[in-house]
């Protein structure tokens, strides 16, 4: 039953209970709502605040106050002595081919479980769900020594392998649990056409299994932009950090510029804020679907 | 029934490279590490088997490991008890709202953001007032200087300083999740059970809890074997110090392979850390299978 929700998140329902009057109730919890509001988003602005501000100004002490003048020179000093563009296109680069590599596999194998007429499927299946136990963490060690001794230490293959590897589970878990639903009289049809495998599952299966595969992209995209534990553990080139990874390193580095170390932050979160300002909805119905699936 | 009848070659050519990178990257190395565990070894030379000797260790030698559970259960607490709040606070956002989808979204915002980000923002909320924490200042405006806190360099409360943030940046992912459950509980349920009586605090009692186990599951479930696994926070904001005061099952394994070298220690660590989460899942299951049965 639990994978009726999901995709049909927010629904308004005609549901009159309590919806219109004022009640203490009603005021009571716009209160709490009010404040929830205010710990969730403010220090995302104070930050942006901050990032603004000169060191004298925010060792002040006047956390509420506006920069007298905005500094937009902590923003320039980030950009040029912290390499920001540099780690965002190594991040882009790094995201988008594990998008890729999951949307690919993870189609294959799920068609392969859903649709052919052979019986390891579910032991197939079962491999990936057992998988979706094992903390990450506990392969870093191994994978580390494996990656040094074939030679991929500290190259991008060393982190976007792992990480096609981790976002597999949950991709065959969502694709394959939609590709099960198409009604199998459209392979029928296609078969007495004489479409071969490649074509139903290219021309057919893909075209009608795009929302699922929307949803993993959504899952992928935040899992493995904001990832940085596999990164500062397999990378080791200033030139191949990725952006986690190149803010983490230039705070530390710049501890007491404080405007700078905010100008930082605000630039490493503005890529993920800009992109749920333009598809809130998507990413949060994916990451939903994506929890409850899972 | 599947109709497609494939030959073994296309099943293969379907399946193999996706399961293939798939055990060779997470498999494999699983079962790497629980060998290793068996190990002594600092990853570059020569290694001996030594059998359970560092499980005897860890169990009875390491005076962070202990500390380090048991910081780590407490996370779980911590973490599911904060789910039945956000289920309460879902039914009054249900309840009260009628267009919810902004306030859902800007819940939800701190949960997109990387945990470097969120890390070494809290990171400058708790610094000292002297070096620009808001925190710290707040408190010192409003007349509460004597609350003002060395947030995460205090032993004593530096974890729960962590807590707070994972906390923080995991409320509205929960809420979003309790939230479309009860969306997707009917009304008509609602409206049955209104012609019976059953209204507001009643209908959510009987109805609401009952039909929205499953999907309580799941955040408990998220939440617990999160918590479990929890590890960049605390690498990002404090590391595990100070003073090991931070630790945590998997920081301590992190600290003890790469920055200790001691590689069959800390894969006996790892080992210890997959086996917990996988009974815990196993455990959770079967007591939501009980009070699943017994609900619906």
């Amino acid at each position: 039953m639990s994978q009726s929700i999901g995709a049909g998140a927010i629904k308004p329902q005609a549901r009159v209970r309590g919806k219109g009057r004022w009640g203490i109730g009603k005021i009571a919890s716009y209160i709490l709502f009010g404040v929830l509001l205010v710990t969730q988003l403010y220090p995302l602005l104070w930050l942006a605040i901050y990032s603004l501000k000169s060191n004298e100004e925010i060792l002040a002490g006047r956390f509420f106050a506006l920069p007298a003048s905005p500094q937009w020179v902590n923003f320039t000093n980030a950009v040029e002595s912290g390499n920001y563009f540099k780690y965002l296109y190594n991040s882009l680069f790094v995201t988008t081919i594990t998008m890729v590599g999951v949307l690919l596999l993870a189609s294959l194998v799920s068609f392969a479980i859903s649709r052919f007429r052979w019986k390891y499927g579910p032991a197939v299946m079962l491999v990936f769900l057992i998988g979706m136990m094992i903390p990450m963490q506990a392969t870093l060690l191994p994978l580390m020594l494996i990656f040094k001794n074939i030679n991929i230490l500290n190259t991008h293959a060393s982190i976007i392998l792992p990480y096609i590897a981790f976002q597999t589970p949950i991709a065959v878990f969502i694709l394959s649990g939609f590709m099960r639903t198409i009604p199998h009289e459209i392979e029928e049809s296609a078969v007495v056409d004489g479409a071969g495998v490649f074509r139903i599952f290219w021309n057919i299966i893909l075209p009608v299994s795009v929302p699922p595969m929307m949803t993993v992209c959504i899952l992928t995209f935040i899992n493995i932009w904001n990832e940085y534990i596999l990164a500062s553990t397999f990378i080791s080139s200033e030139a191949l950090k990725t952006l986690p990874f190149g803010v983490n390193s230039f705070v530390s580095q710049y501890s007491v510029n404080y405007g700078a170390i905010g100008a930082f932050l605000v630039l490493g979160a503005l890529p993920v804020i800009i992109i749920y300002f333009l598809l809130a909805d998507k990413i949060t119905k994916g990451m939903v679907a994506g929890a409850v699936k899972g | 029934m599947n109709v497609l009848k494939v030959s073994k070659f296309t099943i293969a050519l379907f399946v193999l490279p996706c399961l293939l990178l798939y055990v060779l990257l997470v498999f494999v190395p699983i079962i790497v590490s629980m060998y290793s565990g068996l190990l002594e070894w600092n990853g570059i030379g020569e290694s001996t088997f030594v059998g359970l000797a560092n499980f005897k260790t860890m169990f009875f030698d390491d005076a962070v490991f202990w500390p380090s559970v048991r910081r780590t259960l407490m996370f779980a607490v911590f973490s599911m008890a904060e789910i039945p709040v956000v289920l309460f606070i879902a039914i009054l956002l249900n309840r009260y709202v009628k267009k919810p989808n902004f306030l859902v979204s800007s819940y939800f915002l701190p949960i997109i953001l990387s945990v470097v980000i969120i890390g070494q923002l809290w990171k400058t909320i708790y610094n000292p007032a002297s070096m620009g924490g808001m925190l710290n200042q707040v408190l010192e405006a409003i007349g509460l200087g004597s609350w003002t806190q060395a947030w995460l360099t205090d032993p004593s409360i530096a974890m729960y300083s962590l807590y707070f943030v994972a906390l923080w940046q995991y409320f509205g992912y929960h809420l979003l999740i309790q939230f479309t459950g009860i969306q997707n509980i009917p009304a008509d349920v609602y409206e049955a059970a209104k012609i019976d009586g059953a209204d507001g605090l009643k209908a959510d009692w009987y109805i609401t809890f009952p039909m929205n186990i499953p999907i309580f599951k799941i955040s408990i479930v998220l939440a617990f074997i999160g918590s479990l696994q929890a590890f960049d926070l605390t690498m990002v904001m404090t590391g595990g110090g100070p003073a090991h005061a931070t630790d945590l099952i998997s920081t301590h394994m992190y600290n003890m392979s790469f920055l200790s070298m001691k590689y069959g220690y800390g894969s006996a660590i790892a080992a210890f850390l997959v086996l917990v989460c996988l009974v815990a899942t196993f455990i959770i299951n079967f007591i939501f299978g009980r009070v699943e049965r017994k609900y619906t």
